[in-house]
């Protein structure tokens, strides 16, 4: 029997949590870093590796990078695993070893690189998506692919929901991945196809704003479900004042002609139907104003709303 | 040449189970016109040691250039494959005795479970039961066979059709502790139960006897599709007047594509069995998903969702594919135990089940909560 591989994981927080758990209840975890995260996170995780004897290292920013590549020689892990580690490794660092570090991107590769592809496969309306298995090289999400595990989106995922099925998936997929590395004499991996890749930054007010002249009722419902709960909701105005729309639905019904954007009408549960600029409309159920997050029947019964213009 | 991998184990009580999985996939392709198919094979013991069953699955793919990989082996195992099948871009048919259920893991496209469904006939047997009027029951099996997923099928398939189970006796798994006798108590205690068993291989032939030794001879016993296992049933002794249950396959089964089977079977010198049966069929899907792959350029998810629709004529009866499992279905027979003049067992079907695919989508959307099994094994490789 051969000795048990020595994993250490680079992590950005709770999404990698399910995965740590695996891991370490395999015995295959020797150390946890984690990059950025909240205190609350970070006292949690340093707690549970002292707990079981595994070294721990917070980098907050990119400065405290400058200690890794030591911490790491110290400990002389077999892999490095990382998981939503939010800074860039760099070639320094990965001359650890060629083929330790392996990272675990939560969404199909090239396709969807970039710090949040969750939001973008949303927003993008994709039917699925994927754990992408790859060596890591000195750009982000770069590397060789080794695998990809295929992921379904359902209809009403939101950021919140798909986060959490990719989380508990991730997990599967990172303890396959060291089973894998454990005992194979060799691991298969291609080059990323360069003519499909694309990086998607960080959205910005921009890509989280409902434009109700152009964007069709599904584009619209897809992006607020995107936004939910990372971004509270999809960013519109109302009546001259900032709102986000946290959940919504499509109503295939024409509405004539009405300005996208317009309240139709109010429906029996008290929905409020807005006309979108393909002909049909959507039911925004529950929003975010200045005075708080509420249902639409609770909006509806302070103002006089059908005919008022979303924009 | 297209080169087929085969990933063979072996069993303590099943002693031929590697060379009737490799002699039904070879006489399958054979009766399939395709002996110029290259089969490769490997062993990997019980199927439960990761690092051999890696290793030999790696070397089918990456040394022998299989271009297609079959493997009797549980979900649990096809779970620690998943990831170099992916890597590698091939597809991995999976023979599969069913003594799991297939929610417990999620799907990959490039695996696809051939499955002779021990659970869903425990499931189907326990709801026979409650249809034959036994509303109490127990359930029986020993420390091996209750590691699996089935216990879970037998039991939630009785309580809904409307039974309760009122006992539970799990007895050893080495002969010495293998006892039915605490089974007198459980049925003295609840009259009319029906006792709903999972036994395998050894297991059933030292369930029958001690059956025959302690139980009223009128006692119902039901059936799983491995306790119509017909090699081992041919050495077991006639238990009682009442047993019965669900039947994956037997020799008797009247259709053209049995009799082809059990004849190039036979010509071989040796005996058709669940084993031989199960990679016999493997044979027409590895083909079939050779063909689509070629077809798809080796798209793994185009293939896969063609596969879905796939089905074609075996001696079982019409095969055809669960999309969101990945997994065969198959028809499945009432069946009874009935005495040859020596005073052993035989099978004698009462009829074919045909509801199997919709019984089997209820299965799978059975709530596993916090429900798993960690046998690593293949089932019946111990």
């Amino acid at each position: 029997m051969e000795e048990q591989k020595k994993i250490l994981v680079l992590c950005g927080g709770k999404f990698a949590f399910k995965a740590l758990q695996l891991l370490a209840y395999e015995k295959f975890l020797c150390g946890v870093g984690i990059g950025k995260g909240d205190d609350r996170i970070i006292d949690a995780l340093e707690q549970e590796s002292e707990e079981n004897g595994m070294s721990f290292r917070s980098f907050p920013d990119k400065k405290s990078m400058s200690s890794m590549k030591e911490w790491i020689e110290e400990m002389q892990p077999d892999y490095i695993f990382s998981i939503s580690f939010p800074f860039l490794i760099t070639e320094d660092i990965l001359a650890y070893g060629t083929e330790k570090f392996i990272n675990f991107h939560p969404a199909q590769l090239p396709q969807y690189r970039g710090p949040m592809p969750i939001f973008e496969v949303l927003r993008n309306q994709e039917k699925e998506t994927a754990v992408s298995v790859h060596f890591m090289n000195s750009k982000f999400d770069e590397g060789n692919i080794i695998f990809k595990d295929i992921v379904p989106i359902d209809t009403n995922d939101t950021y919140g929901k798909l986060t959490v099925k990719l989380s508990e998936r991730m997990a599967h997929v990172v303890l396959n991945t060291a089973n894998m590395v454990q005992y194979a004499n060799k691991i298969p991996n291609t080059p990323q196809e360069k003519e499909k890749a694309y990086y998607f930054e960080k959205p910005d007010f921009s890509d989280t704003y409902i434009h109700w002249k152009r964007m069709s009722a599904q584009e619209i419902t897809a992006l607020i479900n995107a936004c939910n709960p990372w971004n509270i909701g999809a960013d519109a105005t109302f009546q001259g004042e900032q709102v986000k729309i946290i959940a919504a639905s499509v109503r295939d019904e024409p509405h004539n002609g009405l300005a996208p954007g317009m309240i139709v009408s109010i429906a029996k549960d008290q929905s409020l139907n807005v006309a979108s600029s393909d002909n049909k409309q959507i039911a925004i159920e529950i929003i975010s104003t200045e005075e708080g997050i509420m249902t639409s029947k609770q909006l509806n019964t302070q103002k006089f709303l059908i005919g008022t213009q979303f924009n | 040449m297209q080169t087929i991998g085969i990933l063979l184990v072996r069993s303590t009580y099943y002693k031929t189970i590697g060379f009737d999985l490799y002699e039904g996939l070879r006489s399958g392709l054979q009766q399939l016109g395709r002996s110029d198919i290259r089969i490769v094979t490997e062993n990997i013991g019980f199927g439960a040691e990761k690092q051999q069953c890696y290793r030999s699955a790696e070397k089918l793919l990456l040394e022998e250039n299989a271009d297609i990989v079959i493997a009797y082996i549980g979900h649990r195992t096809a779970q620690l494959l998943r990831p170099l099948f992916l890597a590698a871009n091939k597809m991995l048919i999976v023979l599969d005795a069913g003594a799991n259920l297939p929610q417990e893991w999620s799907v990959s496209p490039n695996v696809f479970y051939h499955s002779l469904h021990n659970a869903l006939g425990a499931w189907l047997s326990s709801k026979q039961a409650v249809n034959d009027g036994y509303k109490k029951g127990g359930m029986v099996t020993n420390y091996y066979d209750g590691g699996y997923l089935q216990t879970y099928s037998l039991s939630k398939g009785f309580e809904d059709a409307g039974g309760t189970i009122c006992f539970n006796h799990a007895t050893g798994h080495i002969k010495e502790e293998f006892s039915m006798a605490p089974l007198k108590k459980h049925l003295d205690d609840f009259e009319d139960a029906a006792v709903l068993t999972l036994f395998s291989g050894d297991y059933m032939q030292w369930h029958f006897k001690e059956i025959k030794e302690h139980l009223n001879q009128d006692t119902p016993i039901y059936l799983s599709p491995f306790g119509f296992e017909e090699t081992m049933l041919e050495e077991a002794i006639y238990p009682s007047n009442n047993t019965r249950g669900v039947a994956a396959w037997a020799k008797s089964i009247d259709n053209e594509e049995n009799r082809i089977f059990i004849e190039a079977i036979e010509a071989t010198g040796k005996t058709p069995n669940l084993f031989s049966l199960l990679s016999w069929e493997s044979a027409q899907i590895a083909l079939k998903a050779l063909s689509l792959l070629k077809e798809n350029k080796n798209n793994i998810t185009k293939t896969a969702e063609a596969l879905h629709t796939f089905e074609f004529t075996s001696p079982r009866g019409k095969i055809t594919f669960h999309a969101k499992t990945n997994t065969s279905v198959s028809p499945m027979y009432n069946a009874r135990i009935v005495p040859t003049e020596n005073g052993m067992c035989q099978v004698e079907l009462d009829g074919i089940i045909d509801s199997t695919t919709e019984e089997f989508e209820a299965l799978a959307e059975l709530e596993l909560n916090t429900v798993t099994s960690s046998w690593f094994n293949s089932y019946t490789c111990i």
